[in-house]
């Protein structure tokens, strides 16, 4: 069984600095999306348990050939890729797009993981998305998995409460952080990754033209500005007036 | 020129940064008040491959290079220079037996270091002094063994079974060799710990060796080979204490930083002063500069043949990054002022760690009589 996992190369976020409400960039690292690693060890824990083969898939600039490097030290097996430069701001139709076209070369699937949400934008839609246009079942707010012969019984973690469900395979599935802790990758790991197989595909082998009309243009993805308030108390009474005034305390 | 590590050098970067801060950090005061680096901290380090850096994987090591080495040991002393000096000191040992020994002793020692329980050690000094000359302990030739008898002073890694390089003349031709002993084979003892001012965890003692039968193929290299075994293992040792170092500033680089942005002081933080940013300023410069001539110490011993003719290179970035790193301790002290001081925070420990590297490994003076030998012969 191939063990697909779907991961999305961002900035190291740890490294990013913010200046004038903008992200800097320059000479920040790349990597994965931290839910993107919880994806990955589901996949590996998987493979430890039951056998099979994990496969990485990802769209993304040209970087991408050595930032997959990080996946297959921590023990992914091969890598399906699409590079291209123009990769860098993507919405989630095309990446979906994209990654569905790289599944479809895949034989043998039995899982296909997401994290719940990317490192960068947190969309979430990718996986809903491949899942809708490979016609699979999708099953979200994943935190824990136990395989069944040709099933899957997942534990989705909801707001108020827990929901088991079975699903058939081959299945879409997208995890929660607190799924698992992402192993640390050995250095012996880490040399061996560039020699593991890569396939790699250009925009083009796809059949998809990046040019066409882009039908969601990201404006501006800026957080509410927060205005403090600034308030002095001199003492805890002050302090608790101050608190009941805001509404932060009721009587 | 190429200023930049590769995807590889980055990732074992984040490997022992992440290790050091998840399974270290949180210890770090049950290290230094133990003394002692826990088992599960070495064997941590071992499985993640982070024990043996440029060890070839034939024998176990993970094959990173030199290069690899610094850039991993700088994050694991970043957060503790007692691990700094232990991880140091196991490629000290490996790395003398991986140059000058037979393919049986690499086998044997280097394969018990990187995938057994054994932790090396490397014994130069003595009561006397670190300086060759002075040496005392002697090894004499007695049919297939050699029989050693000395007092070794100030040695690392002493209380664990595994293989010590011990320095000694030969009782008869004076020649001085590296012998590897079987720790706590018979005739090895050990004194109590040394207590030390920083570096806490790297278990510290004087060993007496008395009568210690060596069999005669534990001598590394040939009779006459003893001077370039001893060169190597100096310059090894110089590159892994750069290293260690070099996570030093890092510390106290991004201790003073923090500080700076987070203390405030009449309703402002203190990085608004133009003084404190001064200092981070200096120490950012000399974190650099440190961080070129280690980085290219690694890049040397991996590009270098004949390790013996590292001694002058490893010597003055050696130098260079203790004594940077008493530098940039006491600037970013002051940046602090009296809370570092406080054992409550981090910053005194970087500052006992940072006074202990022009110490040892040589001291700065006799380094500097060593670089100026070989600028003026
Ligand atoms: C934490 C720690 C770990 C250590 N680990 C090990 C280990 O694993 N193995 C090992 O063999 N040793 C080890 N040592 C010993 C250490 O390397 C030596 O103590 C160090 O090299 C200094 O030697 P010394 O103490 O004899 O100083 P001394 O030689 O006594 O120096 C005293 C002073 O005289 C000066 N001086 C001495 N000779 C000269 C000269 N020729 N020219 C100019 N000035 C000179 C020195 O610079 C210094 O100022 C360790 C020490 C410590 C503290």
């Amino acid at each position: 069984m191939n063990i697909v996992v779907a991961m999305k190369q961002i900035p190291d976020l740890q490294q990013v600095r913010i200046r004038n409400r903008q992200p800097v960039l320059d000479g920040v690292p790349m990597t994965f999306g931290s839910i993107d690693k919880n994806a990955l060890e589901t996949a590996l824990q998987l493979k430890e348990a039951v056998g099979g083969n994990v496969i990485v898939i990802s769209a993304g600039t040209e970087e991408l050939e050595d930032t997959v490097k990080e996946a297959l030290a921590a023990g992914a097996d091969e890598a399906y890729l699409v590079l291209d430069d123009e990769l860098e701001h993507i919405e989630s139709s095309v990446s979906a797009h994209l990654l569905a076209e790289l599944i479809k070369q895949i034989e043998n699937i039995g899982i296909i993981l997401f994290g719940e949400g990317s490192g960068d934008n947190y969309s979430g839609q990718v996986g809903p998305r491949i899942a809708e246009i490979l016609g699979l079942p999708e099953v979200g707010y994943v935190c824990d998995i136990e395989l069944e012969d040709s099933r899957v019984k997942v534990t989705r973690s909801l707001e108020d409460c827990e929901e088991v469900v079975r699903v058939s395979l081959p299945a879409v599935l997208t995890v929660m952080a607190d799924i698992n802790e992402p192993r640390i990758p050995s250095v012996t790991q880490i040399l061996k990754a560039g020699k593991k197989p890569q396939q790699i595909l250009e925009v083009e082998d796809i059949g998809f033209d990046l040019k066409g009309d882009k039908k969601i243009v990201t404006l501006s993805s800026l957080a509410p500005e927060n205005k403090r308030k600034q308030i002095t108390v001199k003492n805890g009474e002050e302090l608790v007036d101050a608190l009941l005034t805001e509404g932060v305390i009721r009587r | 020129m190429e200023f930049k590590l590769s995807k590889e050098q980055e990732l074992i970067q984040r490997t022992a940064k992440e290790y050091a801060e998840k399974s270290i950090e949180p210890i770090v005061k049950q290290i230094e008040d133990e003394n002692k680096v826990p088992d599960e901290v070495i064997e941590g380090l071992r499985e993640l491959g982070l024990l043996c850096l440029p060890v070839e994987e034939k024998y176990g090591g993970a094959g990173a290079g030199f290069e690899g080495f610094v850039v991993g040991l700088e994050q694991l002393a970043r957060v503790s220079g007692g691990v700094g000096i232990f991880v140091s000191v196991v490629m000290l040992g490996t790395s003398t037996i991986a140059v000058h020994g037979t393919e049986e002793q690499k086998e044997k020692y280097l394969t018990g270091t990187c995938k057994g329980s054994w932790i090396p050690s490397v014994a130069m000094t003595e009561p006397d002094g670190a300086d060759p000359r002075m040496l005392k302990t002697t090894a004499k030739k007695d049919g297939d063994y050699f029989i050693v008898n000395g007092t070794k002073r100030f040695i690392t890694n002493t209380n664990f079974a595994g293989p010590m390089v011990v320095f000694a003349k030969d009782a008869d031709t004076g020649r001085i060799n590296g012998y590897i002993v079987d720790k706590f084979c018979e005739g090895y003892s050990i004194s109590e710990p040394w207590d030390k001012l920083g570096s806490k965890g790297a278990f510290l003692s004087d060993v007496y060796l008395k009568d210690v039968k060596v069999p005669a193929s534990n001598m590394l290299g040939t009779p006459d080979e003893g001077f370039q075994t001893l060169k190597v293992t100096m310059a090894m040792g110089k590159i892994g204490l750069s290293a260690i170092y070099l996570g030093n500033i890092l510390a106290a680089y991004d201790e003073a930083f923090n500080y700076s942005k987070d203390r405030i002081y009449l309703g402002k933080p203190i990085s608004q002063f133009e003084s404190v940013r001064n200092s981070i300023v200096d120490i950012a410069m000399k974190y650099e500069a440190a961080k070129l001539m280690t980085y290219r110490i690694g890049y040397l011993a991996d590009n270098t043949a004949n390790k013996a003719k590292l001694v002058k290179d490893s010597a003055m970035t050696k130098i260079f990054v203790t004594e940077t790193a008493v530098d940039v301790s006491r600037i970013a002290m002051n940046v602090f002022g009296s809370y570092g001081l406080m054992k409550d925070y981090k910053m005194s420990r970087i500052y006992r760690d940072a006074i202990v590297g022009p110490q040892i490994e040589g001291t700065a003076n006799l380094l500097k009589t060593v670089v100026a030998t070989d600028m003026y012969k």
